[in-house]
């Protein structure tokens, strides 16, 4: 292997702009997934498959409604955004109050039931094809010997700007102080008169919107088939621990590390090794900080 | 109109109910005190009170409305606010947030939002030179007198104060209750459970003594004061 590779410019950025392309699917997938975590406590095994939902509700929008690509994203993102909420009412919160104080392990169990119930309908519904669109974008930028995709460029620009609205939507909003109010202290909140149970329906909501956006903004990469979720919610999974349990900007730039690592170690050594090296990292991060890279006084929850 | 607790039977589990048919009175305006040892059911019936726990048995009324059927996050726009046992602040949010949070349920109201906030500075020129901290880094004293200011942000009728000098050293025990001293003097109608029995008595007017779960003794401060040693000893 020529190590040499790794400085020459046009390499650097094909394989950076890979990584950060990754990066970005995995940071929306972890945020939605640690908010959720931070917030209500709950695991959720099930957001593959709200990417999932989401990679179909994108084909449809585009390739049956003929919709452009923005209102594309935007109609996945609200689609999930309800369906997320449904989800929650339905299931989640009647759990939450039938079970008393072990019913995170009950939700636990349930939103893996809801992977397979959700794979399965998929299976059912759609068949086992891939149904994909690509050339949505077309073009590269150039510059030198560097080569860049505008469509790569397009997918990090909107993860990134979705990433600075979630984050003034929780700085800044009255619902996103709520949310923050409700993850640090519960009870406390309760007693101001917020609704948390409404606060729980939110924040599921949102992170399967984020979910749902994931799936739309990556269709011609992970094109809609009824088990396209399961590698982002392994990756997404590690993410939030490698970022600290339940802490969405930790999880968001372990997302950004994880992509441009695997994007490296598939470029330089076999695609194999990328799992490995995910599991590696966790393994380490779990022995070593188990708090997380950037623990510090946001171990409980952010 | 007072806060009246009726025959109150209640608990975590139906069959080993906490509270047996408790009943008190806590009178517009006054500091009603509640003592008892441990596991008497003290911070429960607060609790009870609030919404947290339904009651089997019996009601609660305030201000001549039934509470039956209303939850914790119903109280407070019924005019009752509740300092939690132990810390009570969000300490990842600023001081100005928390008090915010403690605006919540008038967050449209932006008049009256800015008219709170500049009395509640007003009475704690400390919260103001720390509104932008995060309210983690307030000492002790601060803290809780972040959770009183927040409290009271939306002018409520009622307190329900459940062990408010727990845990602090003595000279901030004597600030806290300086403290409730001022929203007795606010006309506050206040119920407390405090395990400081000599300072509670002080500042009650009327006290109630709970033993598992039922009433026991009750009396105007003074009556209270001169029984307090042998009711103390019945709880040993």
């Amino acid at each position: 292997m020529d190590y040499s590779m790794l400085l020459e410019p046009g390499i650097l950025a094909q394989v950076l702009s890979q990584g950060l392309v990754r990066g970005s699917m995995y940071a929306l997938m972890a945020s939605g997934l640690s908010l959720i975590f931070g917030i209500m406590g709950v695991k959720n095994f099930a957001h593959g498959e709200l990417f999932m939902l989401g990679t179909y509700v994108m084909f449809f929008a585009l390739a049956v409604l003929g919709l452009p690509f923005p209102l594309g994203i935007l109609l996945a993102a609200v689609v999930l955004f309800f369906v997320g909420m449904g989800i929650e009412r339905t299931l989640i919160e009647t759990l939450r109050k039938r079970a008393g104080r072990d019913w995170l392990l009950d939700a636990f169990v349930l939103t893996i039931g809801m992977m397979v119930v959700l794979q399965n309908l998929a299976q059912i519904v759609f068949g086992s094809d891939r149904r994909g669109v690509t050339g949505l974008i077309e073009g590269t930028f150039v510059s030198g010997s560097i080569v860049i995709s505008y469509e790569r460029i397009m997918i990090v620009c909107v993860a990134a700007l979705v990433g600075v609205l979630l984050w003034a939507f929780l700085a800044f909003t009255n619902f996103g102080k709520a949310i923050r109010a409700t993850s640090q202290d519960p009870d406390a909140a309760q007693t101001l008169g917020i609704d948390i149970a409404r606060i729980y329906t939110l924040t599921f909501g949102i992170g399967a919107a984020l979910a749902g956006l994931a799936g739309a903004l990556l269709i011609s990469i992970y094109p809609a088939y009824p088990t396209v979720g399961f590698q982002p919610v392994i990756k997404s999974i590690a993410c939030v621990i490698l970022g600290g349990l339940g802490y969405v900007p930790g999880a968001i730039v372990a997302a950004l590390l994880l992509g441009v690592i695997e994007a490296y170690s598939v470029f330089f050594m076999a695609s194999g090794w990328q799992n490995v090296l995910t599991a590696g990292l966790v393994v380490l991060i779990l022995i070593f900080r188990p708090a997380g890279l950037f623990n510090s006084a946001k171990v409980e929850r952010a | 109109m007072p806060l009246e607790v009726r025959n109150i039977v209640a608990g975590y589990t139906k069959e080993v109910p906490i509270l047996r048919d408790v009943d008190l009175t806590a009178q517009d305006g006054l500091v009603t005190v509640i003592l008892g040892p441990n596991g008497a059911g003290k911070s429960t019936l607060l609790k009870t009170i609030y919404g947290y726990i339904r009651p089997q048995e019996g009601e609660v009324r305030h201000d001549g409305t039934s509470l039956a059927g209303y939850k914790p996050k119903d109280m407070l726009r019924e005019g009752i606010a509740y300092l939690i046992q132990g810390h009570s602040i969000f300490p990842r949010m600023t001081v100005s947030e928390n008090l915010e949070l403690g605006a919540w349920i008038m967050r449209d109201d932006r008049q009256r939002m800015a008219e709170a906030f500049e009395e509640v500075y007003e009475r704690f020129p400390r919260l103001k030179e720390k509104r932008t901290e995060p309210a983690g880094v307030l000492s002790g004293g601060e803290r809780r007198m972040l959770e009183i200011a927040r409290l009271t942000m939306t002018r409520p009728k009622t307190l329900l104060l459940d062990e408010p000098s727990v845990g602090l050293m003595p000279r901030l025990v004597d600030s806290i209750y300086e403290e409730i001293e001022k929203l007795k003097a606010a006309r506050y109608t206040i119920l407390m459970v405090d395990q400081n029995v000599k300072k509670s008595i002080e500042i009650a007017d009327y006290v109630y003594s709970l033993q598992l779960g039922q009433n026991a003794h009750e009396g105007e401060k003074h009556a209270f004061e001169q029984r307090l040693n042998e009711i103390v000893k019945e709880w040993i």
